[in-house]
């Protein structure tokens, strides 16, 4: 089994395609028809960041919709804002409650060491879901970015709430992948996922020698190829691609799937 | 046959890279299943005197089988360069010339390139231009080397009709002037699909139908990139035998002069 544990689904006004109201997200499962991917964990951001909560939650009401367009294919991350606390913290109990979401996904808004976030924090840790996090390294500023989260800044909070269940997100499109998987060793509750356009040779090899593979989940971020080929190509055990292909978000998700 | 037009061997300055030896490459080509690959050397990169690397990769292929053929690089900006070509070219048995602009410190528009092509053309080189060696975002602190953008290889291109180009470890074709309406882009550009996506965009098969199969040619980065992505590119592009027979293999070695 394949579950990739970082997708996104388009925004709401963005999904036709030829006439096909889900045209553009039937790619996305037209790539994971093809290359054995069974499930998809999505979130939907708004186009307009830092989006206001009409925005994200209009996000994820359109994300709920291609869950039901698309039964038994895609599990849904609730995209919110951590700046609205209030309506963020309502809204990630919503998803979860009312349309059985897996967690959270913050994108860079505000750095994940703000104490702005903590609220969202701990809604996901009393919902006892995942929260995935967009992140990033790089030693030169990245544009439009200027709060990215790193491993370290994850490495930080975890250490305050350790049942945090916490994803740094595409370890292999946020910089210097190096120092993202030295940073993720020294915190070994967080998780990490292997997506992003990057397929430098040895970058899984490096991440199961400093994390182990219990904390690596499969993902693609829309690079469909890169995803799954990196994994494939690893020169792992077969036990290991396994379990970072699926095993251990199923285990995280506690025998839902 | 598998020939991987964009192959390295030897140590790159910024991280460690596997199966960069010889007979490290050879293995892992093996594996893979490449059957032939067009190497540069990877400490060309960032050497200021890139051409003690070519001649660092002709002693590693000496007495090697010939599945390994050599590419040279060259500055243009360096001292010396057209000696370095000629001795690459007639003295080393280099097959290609690959440039590597911004890592070299100047640009596609300025003369010395057009000074390099003439070159390369005149010894029946064609020229290999990197869009990037390594992904921006992870280069060190000691670095910041922007993509080549694809625009100046086009002008380039435009501007040596005669000369013949490939473009490496490129992306976003569809829209800029290599991928234009047939009459209105450079005939003389190859492009390398390690990095097309296949899916999602779709660029990979949109080039197939704009620009044919004859203009496409197979290649991973390895030992810097995995290969299998590209591998599993190939499996899926659902191309025709013969169109996978030319992107795979035979254009390459025409490319080249190995056919």
């Amino acid at each position: 089994m394949r579950i990739d544990a970082h997708a996104h689904i388009e925004p709401p006004g963005r999904s036709e395609l030829n006439g096909d109201p889900w045209g553009r997200d039937r790619l996305l499962i037209d790539a994971a028809d093809a290359l054995e991917i069974d499930w998809l964990c999505c979130s939907c951001l708004a186009p307009r960041r830092p989006s206001s909560p009409e925005d994200f939650i209009a996000c994820n009401t359109h994300l709920q919709h291609a869950i039901e367009a698309f039964p038994g294919r895609i599990l849904g991350y609730a995209y919110v804002n951590p700046g609205y606390q209030r309506e963020a913290v309502a809204e990630i109990e919503r998803c979860v409650r009312e349309f059985g979401f897996i967690g959270a996904k913050l994108y860079n808004e505000y750095k994940f060491t703000d104490p702005a976030v903590r609220p969202v924090i701990e809604k996901c840790i009393e919902l006892d879901v995942l929260i995935l996090h967009h992140a990033g390294h790089t030693w030169w500023p990245l544009p439009g970015q200027p709060n990215i989260s790193d491993a370290g800044d994850f490495a930080q909070v975890v250490a305050e709430y350790p049942e945090l269940k916490l994803i740094c997100g595409h370890i292999a499109g946020g910089g210097d992948w190096e120092w993202t998987i030295k940073a993720l060793r020294e915190e070994p509750r967080l998780l990490a996922d292997t997506s992003g356009s990057v397929v430098d040779e040895g970058m899984i090899e490096k991440a199961v020698a400093l994390m182990g593979a219990d904390r690596l989940l499969f993902a693609c971020d829309m690079s469909m190829t890169a995803g799954v080929g990196k994994i494939l190509g690893a020169d792992i055990t077969e036990e290991q691609r396994d379990a970072i292909f699926s095993g251990n978000i199923r285990r995280l998700l506690g025998g839902r799937i | 046959m598998l020939f991987d037009i964009n192959a390295y061997l030897g140590a790159f300055a910024l991280r460690e890279l596997r199966h960069n030896d010889v007979a490290g490459l050879s293995a892992f080509m093996e594996r893979k299943g490449i059957r032939r690959a067009l190497v540069s050397a990877a400490e060309a990169i960032t050497w200021k005197d890139c051409h003690s690397a070519n001649r660092l990769l002709s002693e590693r292929l000496a007495g090697t089988d010939g599945n390994i053929v050599p590419c040279a690089v060259i500055n243009p900006g360096y001292a010396g360069w057209r000696r370095d070509l000629e001795e690459a070219s007639c003295g080393m048995g280099m097959r290609a010339v690959k440039l590597y602009p911004h890592w070299h410190g100047y640009s596609l528009g300025d003369g010395c390139a057009d000074e390099v092509v003439r070159a390369a053309t005149d010894l029946g080189l064609p020229v290999l231009i990197p869009v990037r060696a390594v992904d921006r975002r992870q280069l060190g602190w000691l670095f910041d080397v922007p993509d080549v953008p694809l625009a100046d290889i086009a002008a380039l291109a435009g501007r040596h009709p005669d000369a013949r180009f490939v473009v490496l470890n490129g992306l976003g074709f569809t829209g800029s002037p290599l991928a234009a309406p047939e009459g209105e882009r450079p005939s003389n550009c190859w492009i390398e699909i390690s990095r097309l996506p296949l899916f999602i965009s779709r660029e990979l098969p949109v080039l197939l139908e704009v620009l044919g199969a004859s203009r496409l040619l197979f290649g991973t980065g390895m030992p810097f990139k995995y290969p299998d992505p590209v591998l599993l590119k190939m499996d899926k592009l659902g191309a025709s035998r013969s169109e996978t027979r030319a992107i795979c293999g035979e254009n390459a070695a025409e490319l080249l002069g190995l056919a």
